[in-house]
C-alpha cells in the first residue's frame, strides 16, 4: 500500500528533502547560526541548532512555497521562544510575499520550560496566519506524526486554512495524559490506544471536517495533497465564522454526553466500524459519508 | 551538562566537499546532533566542541573524536555536537553520517 519510508517514521530534515522539489530547499537560519534557546541553557539541558523546527524556502511542483517542519524527537517538538519567532517570523514572511505557507507539525504545544514565551510565541504566530488569511495567501497544516498536534499547536493548526492528516495523525487541545489525570481513568483511558486514536486521530478529525484531507502515510501522498490544496484559501469572514459555531454548536448538541466514539463514527455515516477501523487513510476517506 | 573543547591531529579535508556543512542525528533522549563545518583552523586538525547532558564520561568523548579524527581526513573541519545521552558507538555513527552527507551531499 505504502510507497518508501513512512513519513511518520522519518525525521524533520527528512520529511523536508522528500516532499519538496529536488535541491529546492533553502534553509533559513540554519545550524551554523547556532541559535539556540537561551532558558534550556540556563537549566541545564541540552540545546539543538535549530530549536526543534527547520524552516525554510522551497518549492513544490515548481510553485514556491514556505515551509516550516518541526523536530518531535527534541523535547517533544514544544514551542519555545526561538522555536516560535521562527514560525512567526516564516509566516509574516509568506503574508509580505504572498507565498503560501506549509507547516508539517509534531508538537505538544508549549514548551513548559519556557512557558510565558512559548505562549506568546504561538499568539504571535496565530496573529501572522491570519496576516496571510487575510491577503489569501494559503496556509496549510500537516499532521501525520504519533506526537501529533497538542496544545497551543493544536489550536494553531486549526487557524490554518487547511489541514491534511494521516491516520497516524492526532489533534487535540489536551494530550490523552492530561484528559485522563484530570477525568480520571474510567472517563479517558489514555492507555487505549483505539480509544484515543478515536477521538483524536486522523479518521475522526477528517470525518468530523477538521481535516480537510486524509492521506497515506508515505511523503507523495502527502505531497499531492499539499499541491491540491496550494492555489486555494478559505476565507476568514463574519459570515464563515458564524456558520461554523454553529456547526460546532451542533457538534456539541450531537455528540457532547457520547461516550463511545463508535457511536459518532455511526452518526457520521460509517457503516461498517470494523472494516473502517482497518482501512487506510484514503479507503477511509472513500467509504465515509462525511455528514457535514 | 559538560562542556568541553578539543582539537585532534587530522589529515586535511579534500578541497571540494558537496556542502559547507552538515547535520546527522537529532537532540533527543540516548541520541546527539553533530554539526561538521569547514573552516576550522588550522587545516591539519579536527576541532571539537562537545555540550552533553551527562558528566562524567569526557575520556570517553575524547577517545571517540580522536579515533574518528585518525581514521577520516576531517583536518579543517568543526565539529560541534549537542548531546543527550547518546552511546559511544552512536557518537561514532553520526559522525560518519555527517562525514559522509558533507562530502557527498545529502542523498
Amino acid at each position: 500500500m505504502t510507497r518508501g519510508p513512512l513519513f511518520h517514521e522519518q525525521t524533520a530534515r527528512r520529511r523536508i528533502a522528500a516532499l519538496l522539489d529536488p535541491r529546492s530547499f533553502d534553509e533559513l537560519l540554519p545550524p551554523p547560526e547556532r541559535i539556540t534557546s537561551p532558558y534550556l541553557a540556563q537549566l541545564g539541558i541540552p540545546v539543538s541548532f535549530d530549536d526543534g523546527v527547520v524552516i525554510g524556502r522551497a518549492k513544490i511542483g515548481g510553485k514556491k512555497i514556505y515551509i516550516a517542519a518541526q523536530v518531535g524527537q527534541f523535547v517533544g517538538g514544544a514551542v519555545g521562544e526561538i522555536h516560535g519567532a521562527k514560525l512567526t517570523g516564516l509566516f509574516k514572511a509568506a503574508a509580505r510575499d504572498k507565498v503560501p505557507c506549509v507547516l508539517i507539525i509534531e508538537s505538544g504545544g508549549v514548551r513548559l520550560h519556557e512557558g510565558s514565551a512559548g505562549e506568546i510565541a504561538i499568539a504571535e504566530t496565530m496573529r501572522a496566519i491570519f496576516e496571510c488569511r487575510a491577503k489569501k495567501v494559503p496556509t496549510i497544516a500537516v499532521i501525520a506524526s504519533d506526537i501529533g498536534a497538542y496544545g497551543g499547536i493544536g489550536i494553531l493548526s486549526t487557524c490554518c486554512d487547511f489541514r491534511v492528516m494521516t491516520e497516524h495523525g492526532r489533534l487535540g487541545i489536551s494530550g490523552p495524559i492530561v484528559i485522563e489525570k484530570w477525568m480520571g481513568k474510567k472517563a479517558y483511558d489514555s492507555a487505549n490506544r483505539a480509544l484515543v486514536w478515536k477521538t483524536s486521530g486522523g479518521k475522526t478529525k477528517y470525518l468530523l471536517g477538521d481535516a480537510d484531507a486524509l492521506v497515506h502515510d508515505s511523503a507523495a501522498a502527502i505531497r499531492d495533497a499539499i499541491a491540491k490544496l496550494l492555489g486555494k484559501s478559505s476565507p476568514v469572514s463574519l459570515a464563515a465564522i458564524k456558520a461554523r459555531q454553529k456547526e460546532l454548536e451542533k457538534r456539541l448538541k450531537r455528540f457532547g454526553e457520547t461516550a463511545d466514539p463508535d457511536a459518532v463514527w455511526k452518526a457520521m455515516g460509517v457503516r461498517d466500524i470494523a472494516a473502517a477501523s482497518l482501512a487506510s487513510g484514503p479507503e477511509f476517506a472513500a467509504m465515509a459519508k462525511r455528514g457535514k | 551538562m559538560e562542556k568541553f573543547a578539543k582539537a585532534f591531529p587530522s589529515k586535511p579535508l579534500t578541497a571540494k566537499t558537496a556542502k559547507p556543512w552538515a547535520l546527522a542525528g537529532v537532540v533527543g533522549s540516548g541520541n546527539l546532533e553533530v554539526l561538521l563545518e569547514r573552516g576550522g583552523r588550522p587545516s591539519d586538525t579536527m576541532e571539537c566542541h562537545v555540550e552533553t547532558s551527562i558528566p562524567g564520561y569526557k575520556a570517553s568523548w575524547l577517545a571517540a573524536l580522536a579515533d574518528f579524527a585518525h581514521h577520516y581526513p576531517a583536518g579543517g573541519t568543526k565539529v560541534t555536537i549537542n548531546d543527550q545521552g547518546a552511546p559511544p558507538v552512536l557518537v561514532t555513527l553520526r559522525l560518519r553520517q555527517a562525514y559522509d552527507h558533507l562530502i557527498k551531499g545529502d542523498k
